[in-house]
C-alpha cells in the first residue's frame, strides 16, 4: 500500500517479528524495540515506556533505510544428502544439535528408507505440498517422507499424513499463530471414513493416548514437520509461555463411528463429505477440558453440569478476543454420554444447542482491559455485570463428534483464535 | 637443484590443492561426521537433511519514509493488546507537542473493526490494512506489544 510503517514490539518479541516479516517476504522491516512486558503494567509504566522510546520512532519514522539482504534460494528438490560416520547415539545427537529433531530417537532417514516411503502415496516426490510456517521451508513430498521415516511411520500412513499438512497449510487453520503464540495450543487432528480400519487409526479405547502406533508415529512426523522444516522451536519463534507434551504428539484419533447412536452422522458427513470418503480435520486448540460425569441420568441434568464445567475456558481471553466467538468449537462426547442422550431422544444438534445454552459466564468476571466490548454489545445487546456471556454467537458454531471408548467421559476442544477446522480428502 | 626445488613446490602445491578441492567438495555434497574417534569403526553412509530449504520471494517494495514529520498525518494503529493503546495515547501527546501541524488518527477510534490481535491470514491483515490505509495516513505507527 506504499505507506511507511514504525511497529512497536518488545525485547521477548522482536525475533518473532523480524522473522514474520522476512517469512512473508519483507526482508526487513522497521521495527522500535522496548523493554518487556507492555501488558499487565501500570498506566505510569506504559507511559515511561512511550516517553523513552519516542526519540527512537522519530529516527526510525524519519531516517529508516531498507538494506534489502534476502538469503540465498536454493532449490526444495532433491532434498540435500548429508554423508555421516558414527553410531546411532551420535546421530541422533548430531540431528538434535543442528536442530533436526526434537531430541528423540529416530529413524536415519537414509535414501533406501525415505524410497520406501515414498511408496505409501501416490505424489511425486519433488511436489511442493506447501511453505510450512514460521520459517516458510519447502515441504517437498520427499521432504515429508524423510520426516515420517524419522518418525517411525510405515507407507502405508503417508496419505492421512499428507491430508493431515494439506489441511494444516490451509490459511484458515492458522498454522502461524498456532506455532508461535505464548499460549498452549497443539494440533488436533480427527480422522473419518474407511482409511481408519485400513491403515489401524486408534479410535476407541484411549485413541489419543500416544500407544497406538499409527496415531503416534503419525502425529509425531507432524510435529517434526512443524519445528524442523517449520522452524517452531521455543524460545523464539515458538513463544509457547509453558507448552506441553502435545508439542511431540499431538491429539489425533478417529471418530468411533461405530458408536455413533443411530440416525447421528459422522463427523466428515456433517462437514459435507460422503460417508464412504476418507477425510482428516485438523483444527488447533487449547488444552481440551474434560467432562467426568457418572451420575446424570438425563440430557438435561448432563448438560448443565457439562455446560458449567466448560466454561472456565471462557476466561482463556477468547471472549476478549471477539472473533473466537464466531469460531467452529469441538465437543468429543464419550460414547456412553452420546447414548445417554440419544436414548432420550435427542439429536447431536440438540445437544450442541443445550451446551451452547449452559457454557456461559457473567459479564462481570471478564478482565477490564477486554477490548472490543463495544462489538460484543452489538452482538449481544446492552451488557450487565449479571449478562451470562456465551462460548459462541450461535448454537451452530458447537459442533459434535464422538470420541474415545467406554467411559463417562467427554472433552471440549477450543479453537485457537482465528483458526477454524479443516477437513482434506485422504488421496491415495 | 633449481629445477628439483621448483617441481618440489609443485608438488607440495599439488597436494595442498588437491586436499582443498577434496574439503570444498566435501562441504558441497554436505557432510556430517560425528567427533567421536569410536566413530571411525563405523561405515559412513548418507542421510536427508531433514530442514527443507527456505525460498523467500520479496512481496513488497517497501517506500522511503518521509525526512520530517511535520504537516504530516501519523494513524496510530492498535491491535488490541493490553496497554497498546495506552502507549500510542502517550506517543500522540508527545508528536503533537513536539512535532508542527502533525495531525493524529487512532485506529481503534475510526475504526474499531480493526481491533484484532490475531488475524490468522496474510488475507485478512490486508483487509485490515486497507481500512486503516482508506484514511491515507502519511506514516503508520503500529503497536503489536504483548
Amino acid at each position: 500500500m506504499g505507506i511507511p510503517t514504525v511497529t512497536i514490539t518488545t525485547t521477548e518479541f522482536v525475533d518473532l517479528a523480524k522473522d514474520t516479516a522476512m517469512s512473508q517476504g519483507v526482508p526487513d522491516a522497521p521495527f522500535v524495540v522496548v523493554p518487556h512486558p507492555m501488558g499487565m503494567i501500570p498506566e505510569a509504566e506504559i507511559q515511561k515506556k512511550a516517553e523513552n522510546a519516542f526519540a527512537e520512532i522519530v529516527k526510525t519514522a524519519t531516517l529508516w533505510k531498507p538494506s534489502g539482504k534476502l538469503p540465498e534460494m536454493k532449490p526444495a528438490y532433491p532434498t540435500e544428502r548429508v554423508t555421516f560416520r558414527g553410531s546411532a547415539e551420535e546421530l541422533n545427537s548430531l540431528f538434535f544439535t543442528k536442530g533436526w529433531s526434537l531430541g528423540l530417537p529416530l529413524v536415519p532417514p537414509t535414501p533406501d528408507r525415505v524410497k520406501e516411503m515414498l511408496k505409501g502415496t501416490s505424489l511425486k516426490p519433488d511436489y511442493v505440498i506447501g511453505k510450512v510456517p514460521p520459517r516458510m521451508g519447502a515441504l517437498t513430498v520427499e521432504l515429508a517422507a524423510a520426516h515420517a521415516v524419522m518418525a517411525g511411520c510405515k507407507p502405508e500412513y503417508m496419505p492421512v499424513l499428507i491430508a493431515a499438512l494439506r489441511a494444516m497449510l490451509d490459511p484458515r487453520a492458522n498454522w502461524r499463530g498456532a506455532t508461535t503464540t505464548t499460549g498452549t495450543t497443539s494440533l488436533l487432528v480427527i480422522v473419518n471414513g474407511p482409511i481408519v480400519r485400513e491403515v489401524g487409526i486408534a479410535s476407541s479405547q484411549g485413541a489419543a493416548g500416544a500407544e497406538h502406533h499409527a496415531n503416534a508415529s503419525i502425529g509425531y512426523a507432524l510435529n517434526l514437520i512443524a519445528d524442523v522444516v517449520g522452524g517452531s522451536k521455543p524460545p523464539s519463534p515458538d513463544k509457547s509461555t509453558l507448552g506441553a507434551p502435545s508439542d511431540f504428539v499431538p491429539w489425533i484419533f478417529g471418530e468411533n463411528e461405530d458408536r455413533l447412536p443411530q440416525g447421528w452422522e459422522p463427523f466428515h458427513v456433517k462437514r459435507g463429505f460422503k460417508k464412504t470418503d476418507s477425510v482428516v480435520t485438523v483444527m488447533a486448540i487449547y488444552p481440551p477440558v474434560e467432562n467426568i460425569d457418572h451420575w446424570s441420568v438425563t440430557p438435561e441434568e448432563h448438560l448443565t453440569w457439562w455446560g458449567h464445567l466448560a466454561t472456565p475456558l471462557v476466561s482463556i481471553g477468547g471472549p476478549c478476543w471477539i472473533s473466537q466467538m464466531d469460531q467452529i468449537h469441538l465437543v468429543g462426547i464419550g460414547p456412553e454420554h452420546a447414548q445417554l442422550v440419544a436414548d432420550a431422544g435427542w439429536t447431536a444438534d440438540q445437544y450442541g444447542k443445550a451446551f451452547w445454552e449452559k457454557a456461559r459466564l457473567p459479564f462481570s468476571v471478564w478482565p477490564k482491559g477486554c477490548p472490543n466490548v463495544d462489538l460484543l454489545t452489538r452482538k449481544l445487546g446492552r451488557l450487565t455485570p449479571d449478562t451470562p456471556v456465551p462460548i459462541t454467537f450461535s448454537p451452530d458454531h458447537i459442533q459434535t463428534l464422538i470420541a474415545g471408548g467406554a467411559g463417562k467421559h467427554s472433552h471440549y476442544f477450543a479453537p485457537f483464535p482465528s483458526c477454524f477446522p479443516v477437513s482434506v480428502n485422504v488421496e491415495k | 637443484m633449481k629445477t628439483k626445488d621448483c617441481l618440489i613446490t609443485m608438488g607440495v602445491l599439488l597436494i595442498v590443492l588437491g586436499f582443498l578441492t577434496l574439503t570444498a567438495r566435501s562441504f558441497a555434497e554436505g557432510t556430517a561426521t560425528a567427533a567421536s574417534p569410536a566413530s571411525q569403526g563405523f561405515p559412513s553412509f548418507e542421510v536427508l537433511n531433514p530442514e527443507g530449504v527456505v525460498q523467500i520471494v520479496p512481496t513488497v517494495t517497501l517506500n522511503p519514509h518521509p525526512s520530517t514529520l511535520e504537516g504530516k498525518t501519523i494513524m496510530l494503529r492498535w491491535n488490541g493488546k493490553h496497554n497498546g493503546d495506552r502507549f500510542l495515547n502517550r506517543i500522540a501527546e508527545l508528536l503533537v507537542k513536539e512535532v508542527k501541524g502533525v495531525k493524529i488518527i487512532r485506529s481503534w477510534e475510526v475504526a474499531p473493526e480493526t481491533v484484532e490481535p490475531i488475524t490468522g491470514s496474510q488475507e485478512r491483515s490486508m483487509e485490515l490494512m486497507k481500512k486503516l490505509a482508506a484514511f491515507k495516513p502519511d506514516l503508520v505507527i503500529g503497536s503489536q506489544a504483548d
